[in-house]
């Protein structure tokens, strides 16, 4: 599915020049492992980046401290200007800026999809219950499946569970989207669903980190691409450059094995 | 009889299936001719006892102490009052929650029959026949199309409200007579009632308690769960009776400000205070289990919402571990309203202590067998109604759909 794709290159989109996620050797600890060994590494404003390498070697870990679902042991992150630390007062507004998508999709089974989406704004950004409605209704209609708005999260098949994840993320309208594996979970045919979601919103400037192997939405809209390796960064670059010119033997041997 | 063609070949079916699942050999035809000669011997004992040598008198000259203990006949109208409230509410709820199966009610009310037969004497049958008028008012009033259409969700949230303020209503309006003289039935549903709805908010609290990750919290919450459940509700009733006196000034309490007088004293009140403790510690355990199987992705969902932990509590983690363990948590509920026959030993006359006491009476000696049948049909009742009640409560929430 990658072959054609090169044709179409955006690759003109416009990231910005600020920083809006700064980490400088960040360390965590399992007990006695350490799963991140020093990252330090910089997201602008509207840039995608995508972050790859074996179970094990911290991606998702990383991604997690972004909004301190992990608490880091070292080092600093910065996010929209607010250091994460353990004075921070309201961890909940930070969190509420940074959307995140789950491998799991972790949806609220007992809640009706509209309601996984409106929770959130009710209670968090106190929208008026006929507003968050309405944009419940706008998100998934953006996600391309507006009809299943009364149904039950079981009741969906994995990629559209996934796409109200996604919607549900959205609506709080977030600084920044990280998304953990969103199609790991997914049968085949409805990975794609998924990444044309992603791409869309890419396109839209959203700023992302994206755990993912699949090769063609890196290439397609990735402006920055990371290999991780046993709590640290091995190599870090354009998809281009991985693409056809990876420096690092680990990078290579990865990429080899999943391509 | 009437289409041959059918009823023989079922017939030779169900003969065949006899004889090659209960005459295949010696043994099983023993077996068979053995259990079927117990069964019946039993059965035709019962059938005997019931409907011949049994004189049911002791019941219905008692009626009135089964159901109300030595609670005084001038003062009934209290009870009346409530019976009243509850039947309105409850006529109000099941037309507003229009999901509750007839077959539910109509088990219940077939059930009851027996009961009503024996309580039916003069202004009592009237009086319950007016409590199924008020039912079906109430069941009439929320089926209006106003109740039932725009203003459902209104309707549904005040009638929960309503609910929840009857219980203490209820409370105030029996406690005209002092619970000293309440007794039989209304004794024993007071106190599974008060019960249930005081015990089961400790009770969640317990397992919040139990997996806080403040350790004075948590340590304090397993000390409590572990001390209880390591000891008997007998004694734990006479810890109450002896000890709660000591705690709480018997003469005069501040509650809130208010001074309220003799509370510690009043022997419902600690019999209640003992049950309640009891229930929770196990309820908490049942809790605990419902919280440990929903996923830490659903906890994770809600932070990464920027949701408080207290949304994430109430919201996502609760509804979800109470349904996991609606099952659990109903054979406690029903385990509590047979456990409150106990309190029998703090000198209380629960539907038990009638039944002990009216074996006593010099006119009807002898008669224990019909009185333990009776209570004991009531006891079954009771419980079979919760029991398919939370049947029909799991399937309402859709437990198991994931």
């Amino acid at each position: 599915m990658t072959e054609d794709q090169t044709a179409e290159g955006d690759g003109e989109k416009r990231v910005g020049t600020r920083d809006i996620i700064e980490a400088t050797g960040v360390e965590k600890w399992f007990g006695d492992f350490q799963a991140l060994r020093g990252i330090t590494m910089t997201v602008k404003e509207r840039e995608v980046v995508v972050i790859m390498g074996p179970s094990g070697s911290g991606k998702s870990t990383f991604i997690r401290t972004i909004n301190r679902l992990e608490e880091h042991d070292k080092g600093t992150i910065i996010v929209d200007g607010v250091e994460l630390n353990n004075d921070l007062k309201n961890l909940e507004k930070i969190r509420s800026e940074v959307g995140m998508v789950f491998q799991q999709f972790n949806l609220f089974p007992h809640l009706t999809v509209e309601r996984n989406i409106t929770l959130a704004l009710s209670h968090v950004r106190h929208l008026k219950k006929s507003d968050a409605k309405d944009m419940a209704r706008r998100l998934l209609e953006r996600v391309g499946i507006p009809e299943q708005v009364d149904k039950y999260p079981a009741q969906l098949s994995g990629g559209q569970q996934q796409r109200v994840a996604i919607a549900r993320a959205l609506a709080m309208q977030p600084k920044i989207m990280l998304f953990d594996e969103p199609t790991s979970a997914l049968d085949p045919e409805m990975i794609h669903e998924v990444l044309d979601v992603m791409k869309e919103l890419a396109e839209t400037g959203m700023t992302m980190i994206v755990v993912t192997h699949e090769m063609g939405f890196a290439r397609e809209a990735a402006d920055r691409f990371m290999f991780f390796d046993e709590g640290l960064i091995v190599e870090e670059g354009t998809p281009e450059h991985f693409f056809t010119n990876p420096q690092e033997e680990r990078t290579k041997l990865f990429l080899s094995q999943i391509l | 009889m009437t289409v041959a063609g059918f009823q023989i070949p079922e017939r030779r079916a169900a003969w065949r299936w006899a004889r090659e699942n209960l005459f295949d050999g010696p043994w099983n035809t023993a077996l068979t001719i053995g259990m079927v000669a117990f069964i019946g011997a039993a059965l035709y004992g019962i059938g005997t006892f019931v409907f011949v040598s049994a004189e049911w008198e002791v019941i219905t000259a008692n009626r009135q102490l089964f159901f109300i203990g030595s609670y005084p006949r001038d003062e009934a109208w209290r009870i009346w009052t409530v019976i009243y409230l509850l039947a309105g509410l409850g006529g109000l709820s099941w037309a507003l929650w229009s999901r509750i199966s007839p077959w539910l009610a109509g088990t219940i009310a077939i059930a009851m029959i027996p009961i009503f037969v024996f309580l039916a004497d003069g202004d009592v049958a009237f009086l319950t026949l007016g409590s199924l008028a008020v039912f079906g008012g109430g069941y009439s009033l929320g089926k209006t199309p106003a109740l039932s259409g725009r203003f459902n969700k209104t309707a549904r949230t005040v009638v929960v409200f309503l609910w929840l303020a009857s219980l203490p209503f209820s409370w105030v309006v029996l406690e005209g007579v002092p619970t000293r003289l309440w007794g039989g039935l209304l004794l024993t549903m007071m106190l599974t009632v008060f019960g249930i709805t005081i015990a089961f908010p400790f009770g969640v609290l317990l397992a919040l308690g139990r997996a806080s990750t403040f350790p004075v919290i948590r340590i304090f919450c397993v000390g409590f769960i572990e001390l209880i459940r390591g000891v008997p509700l007998v004694t734990i009733l006479f810890m109450a009776f002896f000890l709660l006196p000591l705690m709480i000034e018997p003469e005069r309490t501040i509650l809130f400000g208010i001074p309220v007088t003799g509370v510690g004293m009043d022997t419902v009140v600690r019999a209640l205070a003992g049950i309640v403790i009891f229930a929770a510690a196990y309820l908490a355990e049942i809790v605990r289990g419902g919280l440990q199987a929903v996923p830490r992705g659903q906890k994770e969902a809600g932070q990464a919402l920027g949701l408080s932990t207290f949304h994430i509590l109430g919201f996502i983690v609760l509804p979800q571990a109470l349904r996991a363990v609606i099952p659990a948590l109903v054979g406690q509920f029903i385990s509590l309203f047979k456990d409150t026959s106990l309190v029998l030993v703090l000198g209380l006359t629960d539907l038990l202590g009638v039944a002990r006491q009216v074996g006593a009476q010099p006119e009807f000696f002898g008669r224990q067998a019909e009185t333990l049948l009776f209570i004991a049909l009531i006891y079954w009742v009771i419980a079979f109604s919760m029991s398919r009640a939370s049947q029909q409560l799991e399937k309402n929430l859709g437990v198991g759909e994931r």
